[in-house]
């Protein structure tokens, strides 16, 4: 049975501590870059905005919504785009795939990205001397030039994948399958889980009530959902991100 | 078979076109593309087996369980060990990276002399000469360790002061000792069993006390509720992280809160909210709420919300006695969910002594933040692992970085009962380091070692047993044959965790109602932070993002 893999992030648990972050940055090897890097021409896989709404004084409220890549579902975006068949969806698992040295780094998926999820490549992938030996060996570095993003800790799945095989078995055991930035995060704010099982938990509670998806109207059906228990929060949902820190109506 | 010119060039442009139609040219394309993902330059990870070992976050004084995955005997991944009692598998941002610092560039490698390269033969002798000439200082930033009682040995033995630097979360327990004249080390905050938590600007959500102790309590007990079981009230100036998820943000003015502490006194005695009497703030409510920016009424509410569902705990960023003083009056010391007094503390301290002004030399432990800034004329002998630049030191002296020693993690300040581990060292240093009580004890070799403390505390546990070993399972400590074992178990990872003891005595009288002494030094990890500089991928969180307010440390 083909898997569904997706999350389910709990805005009233988000602290935005970054921790989800700086993990899923070392988990896949991603380098830090020159002091010039911003939040548009930087790496981050994984990046927490901080929204409020927008009242001042004391009815005013923030919360942190960790976006990464949503892995669309339907008419997926970046893929329609690339001109280079370097952007995949694995059937077996609905995971977004970037193939980097297919990526000739024109960027058409960044412009279609409809959630900014995707960053490109400014710089060559450097470390301090000594420091490589500290390197994640299941994930390859990636060079100059081309778009990355979240692949959902696809070096973790092909482990979980392998133990699966080794055990004789043909599905992996979820709980060996968990990306970097759900195992990182300190207050449980993120679940993951198989969404094309209606048992697994990440798939019970994306079907509750207060969990929304962002653009939702777009139909791009974003395997990420998120939960929040305050109106002005959902609302957000169907604005357009920008770069910066986003100062919605209050509602 | 006569092969003419045309010939030739038709089986060319034959030969060319039917290229495109075989494997040949996407196969070379293929590998073309990969051979360009591997420059030469471009780094590539380590081979060699993958292993998990179980290990402590010694960048505070916290000391975080983790698990750290290593290949071809390098780190290359962290992630938090549920084991952990108190820190329950959760890390600050800056640990999942923190193996990075090993490779810093401003890691120090070789002795430093006023900026010029030296030996640690002529660090000794200059040590030695200054040990002998006058009065000697030795600093310790996180007291209680094996490494300490070195330190205070040397102190004892050669008639110099040991001062301990204290952080602001040690510091908010100040008039608690000051009033109860129970050290400072015994004392702690019982989160758990508080049912309303009232903080004047502690960021209790963004790493205060131990990362993840409040916020798995808060996790479970106050996100996403509307009247959750337990009550978190910020009382802050700006819409902080802890302010944003709390249950209420009280908003007041800069530098007001002890003001509004002493107006929510005023309330609680004259409205008899509070069991027993107590000194009166001299203030009337309306000046207060003038200055504070809240309403007389809102003040009121304030005080009835606070008692509304008990035990109440009031938490300040810092050592304002006026603002703790809630505290005595709301009975909330010497009880549950309030201020408690730990029942064993295996690692207790005497008070530190203040150092003399007219020093001869003083010692700065590598736990001592790089912030802190000697007094002037003495020589200073610094150990650290980074440089942090400003040329504070007369000497800088290399020590292990992270994961290169062992070490012992004694009770974390906020704790309300006793814990201990040791933190395997997992590497190697690549240049030669030393800790600072491996130095002294070459100046003085009757000084008892790391090592024989470490020994002598595992074996005070097990005399004493009492509490369990968290491990990959929980073992009561009266379970193990022997100290050896147990110390055996701590040295894997494991952590030692005391009884829970809620009834022991500690109490606390106000004369009069203390006066505001604020100092303002609200702590988070980032700031708790020791190192001079932040792991290379803190980048992220600062500059690559605009998630956080960059601090002012190294970044790269």
């Amino acid at each position: 049975m083909s898997a569904r893999y997706g999350m389910v992030i709990d805005l009233d648990r988000c602290t935005g501590c970054g921790a989800c972050m700086v993990a899923c940055a070392v988990e896949n090897n991603v380098p830090a870059l020159p002091a010039r890097a911003t939040d548009r021409t930087g790496l981050t896989p994984m990046l927490v905005h901080k929204v409020s709404n927008g009242v001042e004084g004391s009815d005013r409220r923030e919360v942190f919504i960790p976006v990464a890549c949503m892995h669309c579902a339907n008419e997926t975006p970046c893929v329609s785009v690339c001109p280079q068949q370097a952007v995949e969806v694995d059937k077996s698992t609905g995971i977004v795939m970037q193939i980097p040295q297919r990526c000739l780094g024109c960027r058409y998926c960044m412009t279609a990205c409809p959630y900014h999820a995707r960053y490109f490549n400014w710089w060559d992938p450097s470390w301090p001397p000594g420091m490589e030996k500290s390197l994640n060996p299941g994930v390859a570095t990636r060079m100059r030039g081309v778009v990355e993003k979240c692949n959902l800790c696809h070096a973790r799945l092909h482990t979980a994948m392998e133990k699966a095989a080794a055990a004789g078995k043909k599905e992996i055991d979820m709980a060996d399958y968990v990306p970097a930035c759900v195992e990182a995060c300190p207050t449980n704010a993120i679940l993951f889980g198989n969404l094309a099982n209606p048992g697994d938990p990440a798939s019970v509670a994306a079907h509750a009530p207060d969990t929304f998806r962002l653009l939702a109207r777009l139909g791009t059906e974003p395997k990420t959902y998120y939960k929040s228990s305050q109106a002005w929060v959902r609302a957000l949902a169907e604005r357009s991100p920008s770069g910066q820190p986003t100062e919605a109506q209050h509602v | 078979m006569k092969v003419s010119r045309r010939d030739l060039l038709l089986g060319t442009a034959g030969l060319t076109a039917g290229i495109f139609f075989t494997p040949v040219p996407w196969k070379v394309l293929d590998d073309v593309s990969i051979w360009t993902q591997n420059w030469p330059w471009i780094p590539q990870p380590p081979r060699g087996p993958v292993t998990t070992k179980l290990a402590s976050c010694t960048l505070c004084s916290s000391g975080c369980a983790m698990r750290v995955r290593m290949a071809a005997g390098f780190p290359v991944g962290i992630s938090g060990a549920a084991l952990h009692p108190l820190t329950k598998g959760a890390l600050c941002p800056l640990g999942f990276a923190a193996y990075q610092l090993n490779w810093h560039p401003a890691r120090l490698s070789e002795v430093r002399h006023r900026g010029h390269a030296a030996s640690w033969e002529e660090a000794r002798a200059a040590f030695e000469k200054a040990t002998s000439e006058g009065p000697l200082a030795i600093v310790d930033g996180r007291s209680g360790r094996a490494a300490s009682a070195v330190l205070q040995s040397f102190a004892a033995k050669h008639n110099s002061s040991y001062e301990a630097v204290r952080n602001a979360e040690e510091k908010s327990l100040f008039p608690y000792a000051k009033w109860s004249g129970i050290p400072v080390s015994s004392l702690g905050y019982d989160l758990e069993n508080a049912r309303t938590i009232v903080s004047f600007g502690a960021p209790l959500l963004d790493g205060w006390g131990i990362p993840g102790r409040f916020t798995h309590l808060w996790c479970e007990r106050a996100a996403s509720q509307s009247d959750p079981p337990l009550r978190l009230i910020q009382i802050e100036p700006t819409l902080s992280r802890t302010a944003a998820g709390a249950w209420r943000w009280v908003p007041v003015c800069q530098s007001t809160e002890a003001l509004l502490a002493a107006s929510l006194a005023k309330v609680l005695l004259d409205e008899h909210l509070v069991p027993a009497p107590g000194p009166v703030p001299p203030l009337p409510l309306t000046d207060a709420a003038r200055q504070t920016g809240m309403t007389p009424t809102a003040i009121r509410e304030l005080a009835y919300t606070m008692v509304e569902r008990r035990p109440t705990l009031v938490i300040d960023a810092d050592e304002n006695p006026a603002i703790v003083a809630l505290n005595v009056l709301l009975g909330s010391v010497g009880t549950p969910g309030g201020i408690v007094k730990k029942a064993v503390h295996p690692s207790s301290m005497p008070p530190a002594r203040a150092a003399d002004t007219t020093l001869r030399a003083i010692l700065l432990d590598s736990t001592v933040p790089w912030e802190f800034v000697p007094p002037s004329g003495a020589e200073v002998f610094r150990f650290a692992s980074w440089d942090g630049g400003g040329n504070r030191a007369d000497w800088l002296l290399p020590t292990p970085g992270f994961l290169e020693e062992s070490t012992d993690l004694p009770t974390p300040p906020t704790s309300a009962v006793a814990v201990y581990g040791i933190s395997p060292n997992l590497l190697t240093a690549s240049a030669p380091v030393k800790t600072a009580a491996e130095f002294l004890q070459q100046v003085d070799s009757t000084l008892p070692t790391v090592d024989q403390t470490i020994h002598a505390r595992c074996k005070e546990i097990f005399r004493a047993r009492r509490g369990s070993v968290h491990s990959e399972k929980q073992s009561p400590v009266a379970s193990f044959e022997s100290a050896a074992k147990l110390e055996e178990a701590l040295r894997s990872g494991g952590v030692w965790l005391d009884e829970w003891t809620p009834a022991f005595p500690l109490k606390c009288s106000l004369k009069e109602w203390p006066t505001d002494n604020p100092t303002h030094s609200p702590l988070n990890w980032a700031s708790a932070w020791v190192p001079p500089v932040m792991p290379t991928l803190a980048a992220k969180l600062y500059r690559e993002s605009s998630l956080r307010e960059p601090p002012q440390r190294s970044q790269s």
